[in-house]
């Protein structure tokens, strides 16, 4: 698993590129509340090139939400891949999330 | 050709670092097998949580321990155990969080077995003399 960091109109962008599961989802959750520490309020979770999540990965998801609410922050998580859209609608993630298809509609407002 | 039976057998020990074994083997299981790519990450997702499961609460010493994994395929049909010699503890009876809630409401954790169960067809436990043994069941599908 490897993230890369980036911002697109005003948003912070974390690119997820591998596999979150129990043995990288430490480093993921790192990587994530590290890079949110500076006062993140918009953040992207760009899913395009994630290609397997367990709820080891699932949960880091949620705590970036709770912390970005707390804050009246603001996440998005786009281009999921279909298998883990499936995981992420299973999970009743997605009506907790604002998914988006593409990182220009969720870099609008 | 009718009710032929194929199992196959991997034992793992009782470190995170074996879900990379896992994986792998299912991925070379998926081509023995003819498991497509979705079907073969259900299984990979439903085993990982299980797997870590028992890495993480099985054991109260610091002693190494055998995980079995039994694969068995009857037709269309598969099966799987886990079996392990830990304390213990049955995951089928375990609450399902309630996925309707919302970010702030929802608590973090308790996803891994709801998984198993949603990737699963059934999935039922057993307790036999000092083993675990968590059985789970799907039907192979294209997706």
């Amino acid at each position: 698993m490897k993230l890369n960091f980036s911002e697109v109109n005003n948003f912070k962008v974390i690119e997820i590129i591998g596999r979150i599961d129990s043995i990288t989802a430490p480093d993921f959750e790192n990587g994530v509340m590290k890079f949110m520490s500076d006062g993140v309020t918009k953040l992207i979770f760009d899913c395009s090139k994630l290609d397997y999540v367990s709820s080891s990965g699932l949960r880091v998801f949620l705590m970036a939400q709770k912390k970005l609410s707390t804050n009246k922050g603001m996440l998005k998580v786009c281009c999921l891949q279909p298998a883990i859209k499936e995981i992420f609608d299973i999970s009743g993630f997605s009506q907790i999330f604002a998914i988006e298809d593409t990182i220009e509609s969720a870099s609008r407002n | 050709m009718e009710n032929q039976v194929e199992t196959k057998k991997i034992l793992l020990v009782n470190q995170l670092k074996e879900l990379e074994t896992i994986s792998q083997y299912l991925e070379e299981l998926a081509g023995g097998w003819d498991l497509s790519v979705p079907f073969t990450m259900k299984l990979t997702l439903a085993l990982e949580e299980a797997f870590t499961n028992i890495v993480n609460y099985g054991f109260q010493d610091d002693e190494s321990h055998e995980i079995a994994l039994v694969f068995e395929k009857q037709n269309n049909r598969l099966f799987i155990s886990l079996i392990d010699d830990g304390i213990p503890y049955d995951p089928t009876l375990t609450t399902d969080p309630d996925i309707n809630l919302s970010a702030e409401e929802r608590k973090i954790g308790g996803l891994g077995i709801f998984l198993i169960r949603k990737m699963m067809d059934k999935v039922s436990y057993q307790r036999i003399g000092k083993n675990n043994v968590l059985k789970m069941e799907k039907t192979i599908t294209p997706n």
